[in-house]
């Protein structure tokens, strides 16, 4: 059996998941901290 | 005594008597909780008839033959303490090989023989370079 | 205990550790990756099968070091009641059971090839999966409550209680008959000859900085949406 089809579509699962809960969290953050100083710039 | 060690006591006392639980319960599940029999536990408290089973250890040397048929292998599976005779009929999988793990599903018949209808292969905690593992002797047997 | 209480103080030293964790973080992950697909040799008996090891073990790692964590900060908020406690453990949560799935979802495509299954109920992968329900119903309980920098008594409680299962995982395979094999990197040393082994150090400090800098953003996610929330109120009520 070829094994590297295995290989590909775990480190690709891998890649996917960790990519996409660090664009998740990249975005929160920025959102939230653009937020903040939006708020400490009009006070 | 101050409320903050007071909370820190109880905390760890709490832990405590969940992972004392948690043990108990699982060393209760000792037997249900095992994947497959080994041949030593078959020796010891009798043939598991009548339903479906599965069996692990290794598969001993040069002990493999295939029935004219193509498709019907028979080999011994053994741990060290005792030895299984097992005939399969079908595809193996690739790591399926003499001196190297099994875990057989199937049946034992009242002979003693064990019926597979299917093979895992199971490897060890061992990994190593081929050019390596040709100069190793393999003498460990696979723990039950 | 309450040197970094102040969030305004624990920002100062997130903010810049953030994209260090990250940054070195990937290029430990690449490496490692690279020399585990392309320069370490296959395995004798399973061939090239074995080059899954390098995201499969930081990804066990991870998701039990992360329930180790929420554990640890539970047991800090419960005692302490260290105000960033709450934050830490709700920020672990999603990091530690994406880990979890993932190291799962591997040990499954690594299984097929060697094992000659996908799945079987067996005490590791058991175990494991419900390692994953502990961590959706964490999730569960922690977004369950309005307040972004604590979790409920009942949450923090749920995360010790749940902590019990981390022992288990880990010796399962030596406890019970598994298809899973033993362990290889003990206190004792390895079982996995250096050749093969060397790109898992890359890999695994690579993950678990990655896994600290994808901590520290949703740390700092929750502590400013806490602060823009609290401002509206004051607006609210003014």
């Amino acid at each position: 059996m070829n094994h590297w089809p295995f290989i590909i579509a775990a480190y690709a699962l891998t890649g996917l998941g960790t990519l996409g809960v660090f664009v998740w969290s990249y975005l929160e953050m920025r959102r939230a901290e653009q937020a903040v100083s939006k708020l400490e710039r009009s006070r | 005594m101050k409320a903050k060690n007071q909370r820190l006591i109880l905390a760890l006392l709490a832990l405590a008597a969940v992972i004392g639980a948690g043990l108990l319960a699982v060393s209760g599940l000792k037997q249900e909780a095992a994947f497959f029999y080994a041949p030593g536990d078959v020796a010891e408290n009798g043939l598991p008839l009548g339903k479906a089973v599965r069996l692990g250890g290794m598969v001993a040397d040069k002990s493999i033959r295939h029935d004219p048929d193509g498709v019907t292998i028979h080999f011994v599976v053994e741990d060290g303490k005792a030895k299984v005779p097992v005939t399969f009929k079908g595809i193996a999988p690739d790591l399926f090989k003499e001196k190297s793990g099994v875990v057989a599903e199937g049946e034992f018949h009242p002979d003693g023989t064990f019926v597979a209808n299917n093979l895992l292969a199971k490897h060890d905690e061992r990994y190593m370079p081929p050019e390596l593992a040709g100069k190793m002797h393999k003498t460990d047997t696979l723990k039950p | 205990m309450h040197a970094y209480a102040n969030p305004a103080r624990f920002l100062k030293i997130a903010r810049p550790l953030t994209p260090i964790c990250l940054v070195v973080g990937i290029l430990l992950i690449l490496i490692g990756s690279y020399a585990g697909l392309a320069l370490t040799p296959p395995d004798y008996l399973q061939g090239d099968s074995v080059r899954i090891l390098y995201i499969h073990v930081p990804a066990a790692w991870l998701g039990m070091g992360g329930w180790t964590g929420i554990a640890i900060a539970s047991i800090v908020q419960l005692v302490w009641r260290h105000p960033l406690a709450g934050v830490a453990a709700r920020a672990i949560a999603v990091p530690g059971a994406l880990f979890t799935a993932i190291c799962l979802v591997t040990g499954s495509i690594w299984g097929r090839p060697t094992w000659g299954t996908w799945w079987e109920w067996d005490g590791r992968m058991t175990s494991m999966l419900v390692l994953l329900f502990l961590y959706f119903g964490y999730i569960g309980l922690a977004n369950a409550s309005d307040d972004r920098t604590s979790v409920s008594r009942a949450t923090a409680i749920f995360g010790i209680v749940g902590a019990v299962n981390i022992p288990i995982i880990n010796r399962s395979v030596v406890w019970w008959n598994s298809l899973h094999q033993g362990p290889s990197i003990t206190l004792r040393g390895s079982t996995i000859s250096s050749e093969i082994l060397w790109p898992l150090a890359p890999t695994v400090i690579g993950f678990s900085l990655f896994f600290g800098g994808i901590v520290l953003m949703r740390m700092r996610a929750n502590l400013a949406q806490a602060k823009v929330e609290a401002r509206m109120r004051r607006l609210a009520a003014a």
